[in-house]
């Protein structure tokens, strides 16, 4: 439901990058998304999309990396939630499979660290 | 023409984390005590605050942030009621975010300020991702929402400090059990305390009111 500010800050400060380089154009955006976040990839991509329409990013290509949280008992163990990289939808039904997920070791309900991010890792441009 | 990589690497949530530890800085040196109150359209946001004004505002200085997407309705209800409001329209936005609160605290004289009530934009989703500088995030849910929205929006649940299930006087009317609500939220967080209210249970609603008075010296 945020997507349209998120997706107008990261056109921002693309942009802002691109010009401080010189660019000509900016050929693609590398993002990484926390699967946490309550952010919708296909809406997100769809509002920078729109954004870049009639600017050096006009048709830019956007890579989404997806992070994973970190599962945390009071038991010491931790571990990345690994869900594979090719499960990519943040979905309610992803959210709420974290939400439940307990520690392998002990059973309690495990605490989630970061997997809340929204990077913008690379642009890759022309000068 | 050259192709080049430029290594970015900006958080676009981290800006708003740490305006929100800007808040709280402010908020803990001006001994200011803020409640984040998320929730649904109509789930009862509005009139838990209005009762939280009517029994505390003897005792303690009391300031409202409104956040709304346009209307200042309930802003006016809680200037009715004498206390120091101020309408944060988000415009077109689904929650307040720190930089909104932050502008917002400077029409409060948070010197003069006991605790702050901060009406979040009402839905269970984005509020989720916006740390404002709170000291205490409350979610409300009404039973008229269907007794399985707790499972549908589980991290409000997991990142609150309590849930509130309101209206539970018309759960039969909706045919919505507020014990299996109270269940859910335990699963997903099992130390946060669950009040179940109704405005028409003056029990109810005083334990919501100590519950905010066990923050208070
Ligand atoms: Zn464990």
């Amino acid at each position: 439901m945020h997507e349209y500010s998120l997706a107008c800050e990261i056109f921002e400060t693309v942009i802002a990058i691109a010009d401080q380089n010189k660019a000509s154009a900016v050929n693609s955006i590398t993002l990484e998304i926390g699967r946490l976040t309550h952010v919708n990839p296909d809406q997100l991509l769809f509002c920078l999309d729109v954004l870049s329409g009639d600017s050096i990013a006009e048709g830019a290509k956007v890579n989404v990396n997806f992070v994973s949280p970190y599962g945390e008992c009071e038991c010491g163990y931790r571990e990345d939630t690994g869900v594979p990289d090719n499960a990519c939808c943040d979905d309610q039904q992803s959210l709420y499979e974290y939400a439940l997920m307990t520690c392998p070791v002990c059973g309690k309900l495990l605490q989630l660290v970061g997997g809340n991010e929204l990077i913008i890792q690379t642009i890759d441009i022309d000068i | 023409m050259l192709m080049h990589v430029v290594n970015v690497n900006k958080d676009v949530m981290k800006a708003n984390n740490e305006l929100a530890h800007s808040n709280k800085k402010l908020l803990i040196k001006n001994r200011v005590f803020a409640m984040n109150i998320m929730g649904a359209i109509g789930s009862g946001k509005t009139t838990l605050i209005e009762e939280a004004i009517n029994a505390l505002k003897d005792r303690y200085r009391i300031a409202v942030i409104a956040g709304d997407v346009v209307a200042e309705m309930d802003a006016s209800r809680f200037e009715k009621l004498g206390v120091r409001t101020v309408a944060a329209n988000t415009g077109r936005e689904c929650h307040l975010d720190a930089k909104l609160v932050e502008r917002s605290m400077e029409n409060i004289d948070l010197e003069d300020t006991d605790i702050l009530f901060i009406e979040n934009v009402g839905n269970l989703i984005c509020p989720v991702d916006y740390k404002l500088g709170e000291n205490v995030r409350v979610v409300v849910v009404s039973v008229s929402e269907g007794d399985d929205t707790v499972l549908k929006h589980p991290m409000i649940f997991r990142t609150s400090d309590l849930a509130i299930v309101n209206k539970v006087d018309i759960s039969e009317a909706v045919s919505a059990d507020p014990s299996k609500m109270k269940a859910d939220i335990e699963k997903l967080n099992p130390s946060i305390p669950v009040l179940l209210t109704s405005r028409n249970d003056r029990i109810s609603i005083d334990r919501w009111i100590e519950y905010i008075e066990s923050y208070l010296e």
